[in-house]
């Protein structure tokens, strides 16, 4: 009487990727940046910072990705404790993306064919990287002193996707939007500058390649890699390297999974109403002409399980009139 | 809550508070399977069949009105639903429960056997199929159930628990069991708790709002 019935093919489910730049700010390139002046004096302060788009104490200020320094040896941070020597936040979080990213405890990190011992993270925000990071789309310039350096991952140059424990995996060459601007685009002897890891919204910055000469591809930048460094000097610099070059594009990919719902209306059906003010109070209809031309005007449609509970409603944004010669399709779509 | 841009028709959907609920559950409680239309915020009173410009104009006011967006509150939307019924019908089905509201002290039951008027030829009638009844507020009542009908969505109603949260509860039976709760602390500072009991029946489509008051003994 009131309730239709869906057929099988009135429900349809439909995925689509849906990309969006990674930014609270929703420009593509993010060109400042920010850290909470707390943050060193805290104990989270000794393994990374957080970077804001804005002053972190501003009410719309929003974490856009972390940095942190990591270290086989422990270097570049002092350690947890001075008779236990190599063991530092820096290694902690070594031996963390070891894991993560390698799987394997006897693993080293190598870029583009060189091993690396340490390298530098920029671990992008969940909320801002959603399902995954768009390959292509990574673009961020280093300048340290007057040198810069324009990176990007390598993923229009490759043929075949390179897959490890944190998922699909691609080299971080000098370049833009996804090719090298020659070659490889890697340094002349310390591999390439780093790795793209999309699944997990993680890139990792090849501390010997970021450290190379000039003349070898490299920022020659001042890694400090003794135990007697205070732990955030490293952050700190590659922090000041990328407020320098004042300029990160990365888009965000995810998937939305959508119903598509069809709720078909046939002429016959739903040309009288309940509405209060459609009848009288014995259920007479109030306007006497609609007893052979009944017409009603559809708001609202509701979607319901088959124990009556009603689970989405879909608003039409103006009334749509209905009776006894006319039919109506309302496509309806919910995301998840 | 604000308007829909009435320029262009769009569809403006939402998930309703009980459909995050089960959708939370995860028990296979949450899947569409039928659809209803209503005619909320439509006052047919503005339907003028004396316009000037003729027929084509009757509904002039009604057509041009900009409608709401969704509530996410199950109890708030579609409230009036359209129903189908033959051509030519000229007196709707109505219900009556034999209250025009409900005030129970805590702990107090009552049964509540609702009739449907103006169906089938009929001037007062049970329906077959029984009648859904949804309290807007769960916490209120200690058991909520229907009896009478043996369907297996009604049974699964009927044992549906909903604990702590003020979100509504449905049920099906021919006959419908409310006992007030006997918690205090849901008072706080006041002596009185309100919600409202929808009435709906499944085979006509009529439908009734009532209030209902549990009062606080002590």
């Amino acid at each position: 009487m009131s309730f239709k019935r869906f057929e099988a093919d009135d429900l349809v489910v439909s995925a689509e990727p849906v990309s969006a730049p990674v930014w609270s700010t929703g420009a593509p390139i993010l060109t400042t940046f920010f850290t909470s002046s707390t943050q060193p004096s805290s104990t989270s302060g000794n393994y990374f910072y957080n970077v804001y788009q804005t002053g972190s104490t501003l009410s719309n200020a929003a974490i856009q990705f972390s940095l942190a320094y990591a270290d086989a040896q422990g270097s570049g941070s002092s350690p947890f404790n001075s008779a236990v020597v190599g063991k530092s936040p820096t290694s902690t979080l070594y031996g963390q993306y070891r894991t993560l990213v390698l799987g394997d405890e006897e693993g080293s990190f190598v870029f583009g064919g060189v091993t690396s011992s340490y390298f530098y993270v920029i671990a992008v925000d969940r909320d801002r990287f959603k399902e995954s990071l768009l390959p292509g789309t990574f673009n961020l310039l280093l300048t340290s002193g007057s040198t810069t350096l324009r990176l990007t991952d390598n993923s229009a140059d490759v043929t075949t996707v390179s897959y490890n424990d944190a998922g699909r995996v691609y080299q971080v060459v000098s370049g833009s939007n996804g090719s090298a601007y020659s070659g490889t685009g890697y340094t002349v002897a310390s591999g390439s500058y780093g790795l793209f890891l999309p699944d997990i919204g993680v890139i990792l910055l090849n501390g010997r390649a970021v450290d190379s000469s000039v003349a070898g591809g490299g920022l020659a930048f001042p890694t400090s890699r003794t135990s007697t460094t205070p732990t955030p000097t490293n952050i700190t610099k590659m922090y000041d390297a990328i407020r320098a070059g004042a300029s990160f594009q990365l888009t965000y990919q995810e998937t939305i999974s959508s119903q598509f719902i069809f709720a078909r209306v046939r002429n016959s059906e739903f040309n009288y109403s309940t509405n209060p003010s459609y009848i009288t109070g014995s259920g007479d209809l109030r306007i006497p002409n609609m007893v052979n031309a009944p017409q009603t005007y559809i708001t609202t449609v509701g979607m319901y399980n088959d124990n009556n509970e009603l689970l989405a409603v879909a608003k039409l944004s103006r009334p749509l009139l209905k009776d006894f010669t006319k039919e109506a399709l309302v496509r309806i779509k919910l995301d998840f | 809550m604000g308007y829909l841009d009435n320029s262009v028709v769009t569809v403006d959907a939402i998930l309703t508070k009980k459909g995050r609920e089960l959708l939370a559950r995860g028990d296979g409680s949450f899947r569409i399977t039928q659809f209803a239309v209503s005619d909320d915020e439509i006052d047919y009173t503005l339907y003028n069949v004396t316009h000037p410009s003729g027929s084509s104009y009757y509904g002039e006011a009604i057509e041009n009105m900009p409608l709401l967006e969704a509530f996410p509150d199950e109890t708030q939307i579609m409230k009036y639903k359209l129903v189908t019924l033959p051509r030519g019908t000229a007196r709707l089905p109505i219900l009556n429960l034999g209250y025009s509201a409900i005030t129970l002290k805590q702990g107090a039951s009552l049964a509540i056997t609702p009739q449907t008027l103006n169906y089938l030829g009929s001037n007062q009638t049970f329906e077959t199929n029984g009648y859904t009844a949804t309290i807007a507020d769960a916490r209120v009542l200690a058991t909520f159930n229907g009896v009478g009908i043996n369907t297996p969505e009604a049974t699964a109603l009927n044992q549906t628990t909903t604990l702590g949260t003020n979100v509504s509860k449905t049920v099906i039976g021919t006959s419908i069991n409310l006992t007030a709760t006997t918690v205090n602390t849901l008072f706080g500072n006041t002596t009185q708790l309100q919600t409202t009991l929808t009435v709906i029946g499944r085979d006509s489509g009529a439908r009734i709002i009532i209030p209902v008051t549990i009062t606080k003994v002590n």
